[in-house]
């Protein structure tokens, strides 16, 4: 595996509600562009990422990475409404950013890089998917420094949700980031594990052979089960558990909020992560946090 | 020996037909086949081309269902398995990269039909998100691997193709189905019209009287493997992507950082400019997009500029799907012993001097440059190659 260091880590959550006016406030605090027809899942995209490199000067040619469930959902729903309710054409930046990497491209200009800009999802387990992504370019040299990220707006529905868990989350607009290089200088962390798995005994298995050697605290996707956590906990015996989504809501990126969050409130710990998607395939990503 | 990533199975389904025969014919006599469709929702007294599937009578476009949408996608993907001879086990052993703009719009759009509530709210209330139909082609297939949907514009298959090669050739994966999909949605086709990008009649890329982008549908679907299994498969040699900060709707006219993405994916080829037998265009017909590749083109090759090919007046702008769908139809066009011309072309524009092929030039080996530009300042180029001393 490459090495990947985490020289800086930034979550922000937001409530349900959160106005797109709040998010531009909050965002006036990091960059002193003046943002016009962007929309809330942009905001939450910038917002969440020049928090993550707020001190950092960057290279020209940054990665940027960014994953999502569920992209632009709101503006979206807006822009169908325009053709079919209101009976006339979209507004044309309205249009432009249903489609949700104009998201990576503001980010990437308001922070003048020009690297790799990619957009990636897989149903519960995009950040993941990211990562792997960045750690392939980072073996292929293809880049140097990334940013990665996880952004989703708040679900208006629970319906797709509430079928695939019974756990009752609340929902929140989030956006998990992590600033990563290939050198170890200056680093706060590092990502030293990403593996998936195409089902929970494989899972298990690994945990079991791994053991519990470095790991001081374990987190769970949202779509693992009771009986899952207690599989797992068992092999992971006083390992403490840090309940991200019971202690800080959920959005389609509560991975990426998850592990920024460890970085930022776990020094000197070690996380192993573990997510589940709808089909049974398991991830499992491992931070240190120097 | 460096590991590399081939293609050896694929299938499409755009306005030309659905049997790959049958498309490259269509494409070596230039036969195209477009409709028209008018702008009902917002009550315009006009309507515009578009390049639309042709499938039966019962799924005509404001009848469509989202059980049309899956047999578009699980149809071709079960022929470019098939074009592979991929058996049972080498099916589950799929990794699935998946790349569209509209995603599953056309879903909620159908559905929206049939349904008392609104489209948006039919949209927020059942979204599973944008892997969702990634999700779709494993459950159906049986497939163990992993998902990965690219959301990058126009760029979006185009992208899946560099990962999924760049997965390969790292030894990460054995295999991958990497499939473009873009079918009719309103929310593209009025989107495009509200930013006046949609020609009047023809696809006329390059042309002084060039006047848009025509919109196309299209499923493509191909394999890679780490192994060539026919002679002639095409192999991934390289590619590259960066993100011009110009504009979110169009890049630098300069073409600087086009031109640094044809170089990157050259270097990662580990070739020169002069080792490029064509290049395939991006060339949307659009009065940005396509100053903006020829300076690049001009910038990359100086005056040794490889001959150019348009694709999009064949099938359209078929946006994210066009990565595969533009990779497939120049590769079995090569197989067939040709690289296609453009048709439409008619006036050398003087600000660009450029022309490009006005008849199929012969070719049936070589390293070829596939462009693929998008929104948000994308830009991503792919490297291929069919010469076996390449491996």
């Amino acid at each position: 595996m490459s090495e990947m260091y985490i020289h800086s880590a930034s979550s922000f959550i937001g409530a349900e509600n959160t106005e797109a006016n709040f998010l531009k406030e909050k965002l006036s605090g990091y960059t002193e562009e003046n943002f016009r027809r962007v929309n809330r899942f942009i905001l939450l995209t910038l917002l969440g990422a020049r928090q993550c490199i707020h001190n950092h000067a960057l290279d020209f040619d940054t990665a940027i990475y960014l994953t999502t469930e569920h992209g632009n959902l709101g503006e979206t729903a807006s822009v169908l409404d325009e053709i079919y309710t209101a009976g006339s054409l979209p507004k044309p930046f309205g249009f432009i950013n249903t489609m949700s990497n104009t998201a990576a491209f503001y980010l990437a200009r308001n922070l003048g890089v020009r690297g790799r800009n990619i957009m990636v999802s897989s149903q519960h387990l995009s950040f993941e998917r990211g990562l792997e992504l960045m750690q392939v370019d980072f073996a292929l040299g293809a880049t140097g420094n990334a940013l990665i990220g996880g952004v989703d707006e708040a679900l208006l529905s629970r319906t797709a949700l509430e079928k695939q868990t019974n756990r009752v989350f609340k929902m929140v607009n989030g956006s998990g980031w992590l600033y990563v290089k290939p050198v170890k200088d200056g680093a706060c962390g590092a990502i030293s594990e990403i593996r998936s798995f195409s089902d929970g005994h494989s899972c298990i298995k690994w945990l079991r052979e791994r053991g519990r050697s470095n790991i001081d605290v374990v987190s769970f996707g949202a779509l693992i089960d009771d009986d899952e956590v207690a599989a797992m906990k068992e092999i992971l015996p006083s390992v403490a558990e840090f309940d991200y989504l019971c202690d800080y809501g959920y959005s389609g990126s509560a991975t990426a909020c998850g592990v920024s969050l460890f970085i930022m409130l776990f020094h000197g710990k070690t996380l192993l992560h573990i997510s589940r998607d709808q089909r049974g395939h398991f991830a499992v990503i491992e931070v240190e946090r120097y | 020996m460096k590991r590399r990533a081939f293609i050896t199975g694929k299938a499409m389904i755009c306005s030309l037909g659905d049997s790959l025969k049958e498309i490259v014919d269509a494409v070596r006599h230039k036969r195209i086949r477009l409709d028209r469709v008018p702008f009902t929702l917002a009550s315009l007294p006009y309507s515009k081309p578009y390049y639309l599937i042709e499938r039966n009578v019962t799924d005509r476009l404001h009848n469509r269902s989202e059980a049309y949408f899956y047999e578009v996608l699980f149809s071709a993907v079960s022929r470019a398995f098939l074009d592979a001879g991929l058996n049972k086990t080498e099916i589950k052993d799929m990794n699935v990269f998946f790349g569209s703009t509209s995603m599953d719009v056309p879903v909620f759009e159908g559905n929206h039909r049939k349904s008392s509530s609104t489209v948006s709210g039919t949209f927020l209330k059942s979204s599973y998100g944008y892997g969702k139909i990634a999700g779709a082609i494993v459950e159906r297939f049986g497939i163990g691997g992993n998902c990965y949907s690219f959301a990058t514009a126009c760029t979006s298959s185009a992208n899946a193709l560099l990962y999924a090669a760049a997965m390969i050739e790292e030894g990460l994966i054995e295999r991958a189905l990497v499939v473009g999909y873009d079918l009719f949605n309103n929310l593209g086709f009025y989107g495009f019209e509200a930013l006046k990008s949609i020609a009047e009649t023809d696809y006329r890329p390059f042309d002084r009287t060039r006047d848009g982008l025509i919109l196309g549908e299209a499923c493509g679907a191909v394999i890679l493997e780490g192994k060539r299994r026919k002679a002639g498969d095409f192999m991934h040699l390289g590619g590259a992507n960066l993100c011009d900060t110009y504009s979110v709707t169009s890049h630098d006219e300069e073409g600087f950082a086009v031109a640094e993405t044809m170089n990157r994916a050259l270097r990662q080829a580990g070739i020169l400019p002069g080792d490029i037998c064509a290049v395939k265009a991006h060339a949307t017909g659009t009065e940005n997009n396509d100053r903006t590749e020829c300076a690049a083109m001009r910038v990359t090759f100086g005056c040794e500029m490889p001959p150019v090919t348009c694709l999009k007046p064949f099938i359209g702008h078929t946006v994210g799907a066009c990565g595969v769908n533009e990779l497939i139809l120049f590769t079995e066009s090569v197989k067939t012993g040709f690289v296609p011309s453009t048709p439409g072309f008619r006036e050398v524009d003087d600000k660009l001097n450029l022309t490009p092929l006005l008849e199929n030039m012969e070719a049936d080996e070589g390293i070829f440059m596939l462009n693929y530009f998008g929104f948000g300042g994308n830009c991503t180029t792919l490297i291929i190659s069919n010469k076996g001393d390449r491996e």
